[in-house]
């Protein structure tokens, strides 16, 4: 045989092999999974399936993206799963032994809607030596409120010092697309390191956005539209930047509250909360971004505010508060008052605030208390009001101000009309539940939580019904449900808005590198005259320029 | 073979004797020996890698991480060259075996050479050239030592070579496709090359592969060290990192002292034979990923606060190195045991679950995997048992903790959770020189024979506080061991820096030793300091 003759055989030989090989590979993907048809005979069974995240008994809205979930049964070698709705609709999805439960999209959006104020029915069977079984079936309740169809947050590795690579992303709720908002530097560089965070809303729209650039490139980025500027909100009498930011609600106004804190943190070596973050000074700032002109609301020593939050006619401005006169001796040296305070960390108490504010005059009537929790032994952090001003939802923690850390934290709502204070024992769990937002029509609620493990904050939505009590909350739906175990970053602040961020990243990245920011001009002696822990005169003790990363707790890494 | 008439010389290559011509008993002339280069290139190459090396490419895969999946890999496919580097880390994996990396690695580099030397249509006399670049690999991973896995992208060590030989493999087909050039043999001897040209080329290859290796030694021998010390912690193998350590005894630098001290606190030796490497510490050739010196605490500080029974600490570090370095196996491994230690159960199913998409590692996912969810299982493990005896007590934090927190927290705390947590304690009080601290833990010991680091360091306090030896048997022994040894250093003592490390021999393994001679670079520097008990500076 001539030796192309040869050759030519082996390359058809491997071009067979290759094709055969592909179809055997097509048979093993689509081959094992069984058809998605209920069985005709079966066992039932009185205890639930394993699922992975946990949707039974939830309530859900009517434009969420499909619940895709995992089975786990060791036994099992197939599953299908009946989904039965409203008006005779049905989807049946059908799994191999890895228990992988994908809903057809337009299916499911088809069912939601028919579904609205109505019950689906899910029943699970699973395929086992003797026969199948079902399991206790379980109930999705379908809302007839629509969330907001978008959801922001960071996706950063769960707390610690160091960060590297992190974003801003923003995620169609009726889907699974995600799209970054914004992105710091894939490679690592010297030069370019930074870290964003505290992304912010106003009035539930992405028309109006601020967040924080941190270390190179430094400065806030205020965004209109699709138009992007950088400020340097900053002055020897401000502790650090702004920080935790709060939009006021009037379209017509585009001022913002921020609090400006000295951050810390700490790390234990035998507790299950592994970090502690602390504030060891903390004031209210007022910024107008129109002027790029900032002003103290709130300017005391020994006392710490933070987390501002605006009521929606911005008539009032609620934020927490901790006396830590009661905690460290004051009169000792600034420079070891972060390591005095450590020693009595889980003392730190912080009380629900609110101060009137006239926006004619932009000025701020005297602080009162709305919670006294310090007086039960409890801390206050994040409020945030509904869409409708009745509720104040806040986290509510044996201690401290960082709540994100503390496995105590559970959601709390304040009834202001009712004048009660209650606990949505529904949503909660015996982990962290902490950050929150509301949904425009302030009938979901979205949070962190680190129920799922205990370190990665997943967010997890919640129906708020109108009688001010919640339902079981449930994990943000992804196409592939493993991939809650898989990434192993934490979702961080999550935001609800009505609608898509409009700027683009290349206008952020724009801003943010080529831009250096101008210095909002300070406006002094505006600060509201409250009585001071230590001097009884507020803004008396000038403070010095901090450079501490104040929000995030993390920070760049130093050269070793 | 007219050339290879007309020299007189003939080769002498692998032990094999040719003919001369002149030999008149001969017949017949023999045959000049020409050796098929290629094969022994690729065999130089497995044996480097797979002998020589084999526990840092080892090491390599450990500090890297590859599954299929590309959503799990999105952290590396979204930066520059993430694909290469993909496919580089893919065949990393086959190192966990280094005979099988290393015959990949020898693959790829004497086909690359192959192909080099066809696509660059080499004459036999330049055919020596195909070699280098497969030298200067070798080395330019010699050359980078610990810096080609710490904090490195690890993907480059085979992606490098991969693209390379892809492209010279595309290169020789259109070659081949136009020119119908006739490739050499890679494995049958060359018929063009004449017996010099042939003794040209391995000449460069050993020639070329003795100086790697010799820089190696000369320049960067803590490499294969070091990475077989951390190997053999990887399984456990106390016996053998002790044996390593002593071996190097004269090598000094902080990974390998940690991976020692590790090794004591398992075999119960932290009191006797802590002092019998020295303990200097050199400076590294390191470098993070920002490119400046790097004193390599990353490679282990992580291990050390867990061996040290700081489970918290070491998933701190292993946390701050993942946000830096994205994930590692090594890194999901420490924090798989962390979250079993401290009962965080769904933790450990986590990484557990990522760690079962990465190849060869079923065998850690089963062993651990049993424990989830069963303390007892935990507490039965002969590792994670002996590190349970040193877990605090109480809970503080790390900065109340002398820095690094592996070393500081005995100096901090004064309660214990055994016997074995005060050892430790007193014996990194002598490490760091803190006799003040020293002696105040000694109390619970009295009434025995203290093991030999603890006598010499209570005799060494005799001047400090009179009467602490009292209480303690044993101590006559050593104490005139301890004269005769101030007495022979005494002339020294006045500039202790320059005799040092001509001492060491001489009194290796003996503490007072270490107090007036060891780790002087950080005694001075805790001098400076105006709190010996809080600020040692020994770290």
């Amino acid at each position: 045989m001539q030796l192309g003759m040869r050759k030519h055989i082996i390359v058809r030989s491997i071009i067979v092999l290759g094709i055969l090989l592909g179809i055997v590979r097509l048979a093993l993907l689509f081959g094992s999974r069984p058809d998605a048809k209920v069985p005709g005979q079966y066992e039932t069974l009185d205890q639930a399936a394993a699922l992975y995240p946990d949707y039974t008994d939830v309530t859900i809205p009517p434009n969420i993206a499909p619940l895709n979930f995992l089975v786990s049964d060791s036994s099992a070698t197939a599953y299908v799963a009946r989904f039965a709705g409203e008006a005779g609709h049905e989807i049946l999805v059908g799994a191999d032994a890895g228990g992988l439960i994908q809903l057809d999209t337009l299916q499911w959006r088809e069912m939601l809607q028919a579904s609205k104020g109505a019950d689906i029915t899910v029943s699970i069977f699973a395929k086992k030596l003797g026969g199948w079984v079902m399991y206790k079936p379980h109930v999705l309740s379908v809302a007839r409120e629509d969330i907001d169809p978008f959801l922001s947050y960071r996706l950063i590795e769960p707390g610690y010092e160091l960060y590297r690579q992190l974003g801003i992303y923003q995620r169609d709720l009726t889907s699974f697309v995600e799209r970054p908002i914004y992105e710091n530097n894939r490679e690592y560089a010297d030069g370019e390191n930074h870290c964003i965070n505290c992304h912010n809303y106003r009035n539930y729209s992405a028309a109006n956005m601020v967040f924080h650039v941190r270390s190179n490139h430094g400065g806030t980025i205020v965004v209109h539209g699709d138009k992007a500027s950088k400020v340097q909100i900053k002055d020897s009498t401000i502790i650090t930047a702004g920080v935790y930011p709060a939009w006021y609600p009037d379209e017509g106004q585009r001022l913002l509250a921020f609090s400006t804190n000295k951050t810390g943190q700490t790390f234990h070596v035998y507790h299950p909360e592994k970090i502690e973050v602390m504030d060891e000074a903390s004031d209210l700032l007022l910024y107008d971004a129109e002027k790029n002109e900032v002003c103290h609301i709130l300017r005391t020593k020994g006392i710490l505010e933070t987390f501002p939050n605006w009521s929606p006619d911005g008539k009032w401005l609620y934020y927490t508060q901790a006396d830590i006169s009661r905690n460290v001796d004051l009169t000792g040296p600034d420079s070891t008052l972060a390591q005095r305070l450590v020693f009595d960390y889980d003392n730190v108490r912080y009380d629900l605030m609110r101060m009137p504010f006239d926006i004619s005059s932009r000025t701020f009537g005297q602080p009162e208390t709305v919670v006294d929790a310090t007086s039960n032994g409890k801390s206050i952090t994040l409020p945030r009001v509904s869409p409708d001003g009745r509720y104040v939802l806040y986290t509510l923690g044996n201690y401290g101000q960082f709540h994100i850390w503390h496995k105590s934290s559970d959601l709390w709502v304040k009834d202001l009309e009712r004048d009660s204070c209650y606990a949505l024992r529904a949503a909660n769990s015996s982990d962290v539940d902490s950050y929150h937002s509301w949904s425009s029509n302030g009938r979901w609620i979205v949070f962190s939580s680190r129920r799922m493990d205990g370190n990665y904050t997943r967010p997890f939505i919640a129906y708020f019904d109108e009688n001010g009590q919640s339902r079981k909350a449930f994990c943000l739906p992804q196409e592939d449900p493993e991939h809650n175990l898989l990434l192993l970053k934490s979702y961080n602040v999550p935001e609800l808005t009505r609608d898509r961020v409009q700027v683009s990243e290349h206008e952020l990245r724009r801003c943010i590198y080529e831009t250096d920011g101008e210095n909002a001009r300070y406006l002094p002696g505006r600060q509201v005259p409250v009585r001071d822990s230590a001097d009884g005169v507020s803004g008396a003790s000038p403070r010095r320029p901090a450079t501490a990363d104040a929000t995030s707790g993390a920070s760049p890494k130093q050269p070793k | 073979m007219s050339k290879q008439k007309s020299n007189p010389k003939k080769v002498v290559a692998a032990g094999v004797r040719t003919a001369r011509p002149e030999d008149k008993s001969s017949s017949e002339p023999r045959k000049p020996v020409i050796l098929p280069v290629i094969p022994l290139l690729f065999l130089f190459v497995w044996l480097w890698a797979a002998v020589y090396f084999g526990h840092v490419f080892r090491i390599c895969r450990e500090y890297s991480f590859w599954v299929s999946s590309p959503g799990e890999m999105e952290f590396l496919l979204s930066r520059s060259f993430g694909s290469l580097w993909y496919v580089g880390r893919m065949l990393l994996q086959l190192f966990r075996f280094p005979w099988a990396g290393a015959l990949l690695m020898a693959f790829l580099l004497s086909m690359g050479s192959w192909l080099l030397g066809y696509a660059m249509r080499l004459r036999p006399r330049w055919r020596w050239v195909q070699y280098l670049p497969a030298i200067a690999y070798m080395a330019v991973v010699t050359y980078h030592g610990l810096d080609i896995f710490f904090e490195a992208e690890t993907g480059r060590i085979l992606g490098i070579p991969f693209i390379i030989v892809l492209v010279l493999s595309i290169w020789a087909v259109i070659i081949r496709s136009f020119s119908r050039k006739p490739a050499p043999a890679i494995v049958r001897i060359p018929g063009d090359e004449t017996p010099w040209q042939n003794r040209v080329q391995l000449l460069v290859i050993v020639a070329g592969m003795l100086c790697v290796m010799g820089y190696n030694e000369w320049r960067r021998a803590e490499v294969r060290v070091v990475c077989r010390l951390m190997d053999a912690q990887y399984v456990q193998d106390w016996e053998t990192i002790q044996r390593v350590a002593r071996d190097n005894a004269d090598m000094s630098n902080r990974p390998m002292a940690a991976y020692y001290a590790m090794a004591l606190v398992h075999t119960d030796q932290v009191a006797t034979r802590l002092y019998d490497i020295r303990l200097d510490y050199d400076t590294l050739h390191v470098h993070g990923m920002d490119w400046h010196a790097n004193n390599a605490s990353g490679m282990y500080i992580p291990e050390g606060s867990y061996h040290a029974g700081l489970i918290e600490t070491s998933y701190h570090a292993c946390m701050e190195q993942m946000v830096m370095t994205g994930p590692t196996v090594r890194l999901l491994q420490l924090m798989t045991k962390c979250a079993l230690m401290r009962s965080e159960w769904e933790l450990a199913r986590k990484y557990l679950r990522i760690l079962r998409d990465v190849p060869f590692e079923g065998g850690f996912c089963k062993k651990y995997g049993a424990m989830v969810n069963k303390p007892d299982l935990v507490n039965a493990d002969v590792e994670m048992a002996k590190i349970r005896l040193t877990e605090p007590i109480h809970d503080s934090f790390e900065n109340q903790y002398q820095q690094p927190t592996f070393m500081g927290y005995n100096l901090a705390l004064v309660e214990g959770r055994s016997m074995n947590a005060l050892y430790n304690s007193l014996a990194v009080c002598l490490y760091t020189k803190v006799m003040p601290d020293f002696m105040m833990r000694l109390n619970p010991i009295r009434g025995t024979t203290p093991p030999d680091n603890f006598a010499d360091g209570i005799l060494l306090c005799r001047n400090k506080q009179e009467g602490i030896e009292n209480g303690f048997t044993g101590l006559n022994l050593r104490e005139p061991r301890l004269d005769a040894y101030m007495k022979s250093v005494q002339p020294y003592l006045k500039d202790r820096p320059r005799y040092a490390r001509e001492l060491f021999p001489r009194f290796k393994g003996y503490y007072p030793y270490y107090y007036f001679f060891g780790n002087l670079k950080a005694t001075r520097k805790s001098q400076k300091g105006s709190n010996l008990s809080s600020s040692s500076g020994v770290n």
